[in-house]
């Protein structure tokens, strides 16, 4: 898999939503070909890095600022964000 | 806050009780000892001197709590009754504080920009997210409509 071609989750270890998506998120990894990057963004600064640079598609995923939970599809270009992620729209997001 | 406002802020101090002030102007009715037009600019090494350090810390998830419960009296919104989730949000931010210097919320990321990151500190002006709008909570959860 190309390093811009992943499917990833940024999440925050202190974040409670992040937490609840974590299992859900874990699920929709298991059904795909590509499995989801999980990379926590609050103690990683390099990962934190990644973020911002895709932060004008995330941003407005998550409604104007960068939010965490959000999901990122390298090949697409497409964000998800936020609590109300569902496995169907992560399996959609990941396939399209 | 647009940066152009944020550019504009000033240090003012009460010159009856020394309460300081950040912002465009002082107020009109000083807050703590109700002196009328009694704020005179200030600078920032003297402002600092004279708020004097007096060891109160907001440094602990039980601190931070009692404050949100103030903030939230009176107002159309609450603290979220889900006491486990409040405290983990807490602890986020006491962890964010550490590592990042300041209470910025869990649930965001902060940009890298100092000035536009002050809208991520807890609690955030909430009442402008459309997720707010739509769901009746903030970002995090942290504050739900009553």
């Amino acid at each position: 898999m190309a390093e811009n071609d992943r499917l990833i989750f940024f999440w925050g270890r202190e974040c409670p939503h992040c937490a609840k998506l974590h299992p859900i998120v874990k699920e929709a990894s298991s059904e795909l070909e590509t499995p989801i990057t999980e990379l926590e963004v609050w103690h990683s600064e390099e990962n934190a890095n990644l973020m911002r640079s895709y932060g004008d598609i995330i941003k407005k995923a998550c409604g104007g600022s960068l939010g965490v939970p959000a999901l990122y599809n390298e090949r697409t270009k497409k964000a998800l964000c936020g609590m109300r992620v569902t496995k169907e729209d992560i399996l959609k997001w990941a396939r399209e | 806050m647009t940066k152009e406002a944020m550019a504009r802020k000033k240090l003012w101090r009460c010159n009856v009780c020394n309460d300081i002030h950040y912002g465009i102007k002082g107020p009109d009715v000083c807050p703590t000892c109700g002196a009328r037009n009694a704020f005179a600019l200030i600078d920032y090494p003297e402002a600092m001197k004279v708020i004097i350090d007096r060891g109160e810390r907001l440094d602990s998830v039980d601190k931070l709590l009692d404050v949100w419960e103030e903030f939230a009296e009176g107002k159309p919104f609450r603290l979220n009754p889900d006491e486990a989730f409040v405290r983990q949000l807490a602890k986020g931010e006491l962890e964010n504080e550490r590592n990042h210097g300041l209470k910025y919320c869990p649930c965001r990321i902060t940009t890298g920009d100092f000035e536009e990151d002050l809208d991520l500190i807890c609690p955030c002006n909430f009442f402008i997210q459309p997720v707010y709008k739509e769901t009746g909570e903030c970002w995090c959860g942290l504050f739900v409509k009553r």
